[in-house]
């Protein structure tokens, strides 16, 4: 009977201990999750109003994505319902418009009312610190040159990027030291062997830069995109005019208008110099006149939503149907692959235009500035060239026994997907889809580098438009305007496919890499 | 557990029907296409039956399509003609709803470790997922179970947060056979459980087959590739060659006394402990031919050692004999190529010449004999069919002069114990010799 009273006390104690959540977990040892925490809430905070705008933007790309697809399909069978969804989408987004514009009251430390960097140069201003005296500049951080000024902001912005991206990684380590309840996990080693892969921690780095120049451009950047770009006739800067000595105001329009980089020097105004209005410009000016880090970090969130939601959409598809024609073969395979090949076959800049064309006045070509048209047909020609890419793999885990020994237990075709099929198709996934993301930037830059009512409509910034409008200069002093954009559209895309290696090799450490299938995958582009 | 489950077939035969019965069932794949040429025949008419509590064997090389029969009893596989019953109800035409509720009595214990389980999940989840999928009780109680599950395959409780990766073939397989067990199946499918197993560790999971068939009062269909693993393990034995039973028994029976002749060869194959006892190995010649083109007599009869000659050729010797067959079975596997269109414009224009290699092939066999003159001219006009590209003509010749019983007429059932044995052998009809007899004759010869 004694033995029995013990053997019993055990079963409770191991049951109690398992039944036992995350959060029981951490309340016996709080420790490290508090530390972990401390750091977290004040990264939150010092970034409140710019993270909340950041997700929100998110959120509206997803919704608009969704609801795009939805509208698409619907409008294939019921125009009327398709308005429908229309509606929908509408009051979503200005909802989400709403709420942006609530967050961007939200207090921001590393912000550019925090640390401004525009304003103007009067000799008479000085200011002293530690006793030294100095001529001031009235506008930027502590009186400091509208250079420098930037640079401080710049570098503190791209820190606590940096720095916040690392801070969930660390997360993710603390819970698996202190709270996983599994010491060890298949996923540990590929996050170790990704680790040492100096190739993918590039490709790494990359992506978590460009992410940086989308989410916090406007942080980033000298100027913003709608007062330099979009509405610069209403908005004005203030300078020290040489003429008469005083300070003016001139709107920016006309300011830029007379900083343009036209090649010759007399009219060029390069990388890391000022203009005439006191203006700083790190990349030089456009043709335009003008600023193309400004630019840059616009056409950096137009990119990021374009191939976003392209790839996501793509991957999701992709996905989905490798399964479901790996699973259940034969016909269902037949069909799919017929489907994809109808759609390879389909010239995709030829496709383009047509779309571009017949939606000419379409709401839908109006959301996200061309945008979201173009992100839903390279979602929608990306994904038979994925799916390509993962038939094989999901073909070879379905064929695993244990996918037998779900369907002899009378699991759910569904659920044997997801859960047996599923994770090793995920990894191959993520490798496809970094790689065909390369394409899918340089075939959105070839389309804006064509213009004429293709790609990203205009003023609203497009890495291709750039290279497009510095084509002339290349050999000239504004060699700049092509020349920096090209080298970040090489930069990108050579981080994504390092990237894809890395995960190739974390998931696969055996395999050696230049498959036809990647070939193919990343022939993606127009 | 033999004495046990003999006892429980004693009264099971007294008694209801069987757990299992088999009638008729095949399984042929590839069919219905029209390009896709003759069907694989993997299990091609085989009746049997399982008592409840009994340990059958089913023993046969790969590709005797021994893992598809298994595989269709528990509805992996769709039968393509016949029945299963199951307790007395055929289970080939559940769908939906109802062949999910049956499922949970008939499991399935896979033979590569490696390849049965997720490696993504980890232990707790995978032997689980048979209750989740059932939802069966509360998940609390789930845990209780999966862990009263892991202690009686012999694994401790606290392995529930480990993956499949942390632990060795044998722990691996004792991870799949509590899966298994988890729904409380009454029949489980052993499909070559220990093959894929270190020695050592091949002893220790068949005594805990064993012991749990005890515990739970299992009924097993134990797949086995050669006959040594099966004898202590099984209570009765089919033997399995190209989609056919060929000999059906009681286990010691089988083994002391095999009547057919497929059963002798593989018998004869296994090593013996006690050398002095003198047993000839039969070594049986070239490999089973391909189910999708079986022979169109015993499916044996390419290879058996026992096969019947014509009257006329009785005197010939046994070496000459061989040699004539594997000849025949040569020129047999010619009439499998289907000839595309170029090959039969060439033939036509007699110049056809993708078949010369039977010449070499028949140099190769005959070099060393002195082939009687009739055989010759046989086998020349053979060669000479086969070279101008009719190889049907040339098999259907050569079946004429050499072919027997064995050939072309299709082998029955015959009992040929008192237990009940049952053997597939023409053989057995009293107008011929028996097997044991021919066995000797040619082996001493
Ligand atoms: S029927 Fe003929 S070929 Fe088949 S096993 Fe018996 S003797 Fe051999």
């Amino acid at each position: 009977m004694a033995a029995n009273t013990t053997h019993a006390d055990d079963t409770r104690d191991t049951t109690r201990r398992s039944t036992d959540g995350l959060w029981t977990r951490i309340r016996t040892n709080p420790q490290p999750a508090l530390r972990w925490g401390v750091v977290a809430a004040v990264l939150v905070v010092l970034e409140l109003g710019a993270l909340t705008g950041g997700i929100l933007t998110l959120v509206d790309a997803l919704v608009m994505g969704v609801t795009g697809l939805i509208d698409v399909i619907v409008g294939l069978v019921s125009p009327a319902l398709a308005g429908r969804v229309v509606d929908v989408q509408l009051a979503l987004s200005t909802f989400i418009e709403g709420v942006r514009s609530t967050a961007q009251s939200l207090p921001t430390l590393l912000s550019r009312d925090v640390i401004p960097n525009q304003g103007y140069n009067d000799p008479s201003t000085v200011r002293s610190f530690l006793g030294l005296s100095y001529n001031a500049w009235t506008g930027p951080f502590l009186g400091l040159s509208p250079a420098a000024a930037w640079a401080i902001r710049m570098a503190l912005t791209l820190a606590y990027s940096l720095f916040t991206f690392y801070w969930l990684y660390r997360g993710w380590l603390t819970f698996r030291t202190h709270y996983r309840r599994a010491g060890w996990t298949p996923r540990d080693d590929m996050v170790n062997r990704l680790r040492n892969h100096s190739w993918g921690k590039f490709g790494i780095v990359v992506l978590v830069l460009f992410l940086t120049m989308s989410l916090f451009g406007t942080t980033l950047a000298p100027s913003t995109v709608q007062q330099n770009i979009t509405a610069s006739y209403g908005n004005e800067v203030q300078y020290v005019s040489d003429d008469t000595g005083a300070v003016e105001t001139i709107p920016v329009g006309e300011a830029n208008f007379n900083s343009k980089s036209k090649g010759n020097p007399a009219q060029n105004v390069g990388v890391m110099t000022y203009d005439d209005y006191g203006r700083f410009h790190p990349f030089g000016t456009l043709p335009n006149g003008r600023d193309l880090f400004t630019y840059m970090m616009g056409g950096a969130e137009t990119t990021l939503m374009v191939t976003g939601i392209a790839i996501g959409m793509a991957g999701f598809i992709a996905a989905l149907l490798a399964l479901v024609s790996s699973y259940y073969g034969g016909t269902v395979d037949l069909s799919v692959l017929t489907l994809a090949d109808g759609i390879v076959s389909i010239p995709q800049l030829l496709l383009l235009i047509m779309v571009s064309v017949v939606f000419q006045d379409h709401w839908l070509k109006s959301v996200f500035n061309g945008g979201l048209l173009l992100a839903l047909v390279f979602g929608l020609t990306t994904w038979p060239v994925l799916w390509r890419s993962l038939r094989g793999p999901a073909l070879q885990v379905a064929e695993e026994e244990w996918v037998d020994a779900a369907k002899s237990f009378g699991q759910q075709p569904t659920v044997t997907m997801r859960k047996h099929m599923l994770p090793y198709v995920l990894g191959y996934l993520l490798i496809y889809a970094s790689m065909t993301v390369g394409g899918i930037v340089i075939a959105m830059a070839s389309l804006s580098f064509l213009g004429n009512g293709l790609g990203i409509t205009p003023p609203t910034p497009a890495w291709g438009r750039a290279i497009s409008q510095g084509q002339p200069y290349v050999s000239s002093a504004s060699w700049h305007i092509a020349l920096i954009p090209g080298l970040i559209i090489v930069v990108l895309v050579t981080g994504a496919n390092a990237l894809g290696d890395g995960i190739r090799d974390a998931i696969d450490p055996e395999s050696e890499g230049g498959s036809e299938e990647e070939a193919a995958a990343t022939g993606g582009g127009a | 557990m033999s004495q046990q489950s003999i006892q429980s077939t004693a009264d099971a035969d007294q008694h209801s029907q069987p757990l299992v019965e088999v009638t008729d069932l095949k399984k042929h794949y590839g069919d219905g296409g029209r390009f896709s040429g003759p069907p694989v025949k993997a299990v091609d008419g085989v009746n049997f039956e399982i008592q409840e509590g009994e340990t059958l064997g089913l023993v046969g090389e790969s590709g005797s399509g021994k893992t598809t029969l298994g595989r269709t009893l528990i509805q992996l596989e769709t039968a393509t003609e016949g029945t299963v019953s199951f307790d007395g109800r055929d289970i080939t035409k559940l769908t939906g709803s109802d062949l999910k509720q049956w499922r949970k009595n008939a499991q399935i214990v896979f033979q590569d470790p490696d390849s049965s389980l997720n490696d993504r999940m980890t232990i707790g989840e995978i032997v689980r997922e048979p209750l989740d999928a059932h939802d069966w009780n509360s998940p609390a109680e789930r845990r209780d179970r999966v862990k009263e599950l892991l202690s009686s395959v012999g694994l401790q409780a606290d392995h529930y947060y480990r993956y499949p990766h942390q632990f060795s073939g044998g722990q691996r397989q004792r991870i799949g056979i509590a899966r298994a067990l988890a729904l409380e199946p009454e029949f489980m499918v052993l499909d070559e459980p220990v093959s894929a197993l270190d020695a050592s560790v091949q002893a220790k999971i068949l005594n805990l087959l064993e012991d749990l068939q005890d515990e739970f009062g299992l009924t097993y269909l134990f797949i086995a590739h050669d006959l040594s693993v099966v004898r202590h393990i099984c209570d009765r034995v089919a033997v399995m060659y190209l989609g056919k039973i060929m000999e059906i028994g009681e286990t010691e029976e089988l083994y002391a006394d095999a009547k057919n002749p497929y059963t002798r060869s593989l018998l004869s194959a296994i090593p013996r402990p006690d050398p002095t006892i003198d047993r000839n190995r039969i070594t049986l010649p070239g490999a089973p031919p391909s189910p999708r083109n079986p022979p169109a007599g015993c499916q044996f009869s390419t290879r058996c050692p026992a096969k019947i000659r014509p009257e006329a050729y009785a005197d010939i010797d046994d070496d000459t004999w061989s040699r004539i067959e594997q000849f025949r079975e040569v020129v047999r596997e010619r009439t499998r190529d289907q000839m595309g269109v170029r090959d039969r414009v060439k033939r036509r224009l007699g110049t056809f010449s993708k078949y010369d290699d039977i010449e070499e092939a028949a140099d190769d066999l005959f070099a060393d004999v002195d082939l009687p003159a009739g055989i010759t001219d046989t086998v020349d006009t053979a060669i000479e069919a086969v070279k101008d590209g009719r190889p049907t003509e040339a098999h259907d010749a050569l079946t004429r002069e050499f072919g027997g019983v064995c050939d072309t007429e299709r082998p029955d059932m015959h009992q040929v114990s008192d237990a009940g044995r049952l053997s597939y052998c023409h053989r057995h009809d009293s107008e011929y010799d028996s097997v044991a007899d021919t066995l000797a004759d040619r082996s001493h010869e």
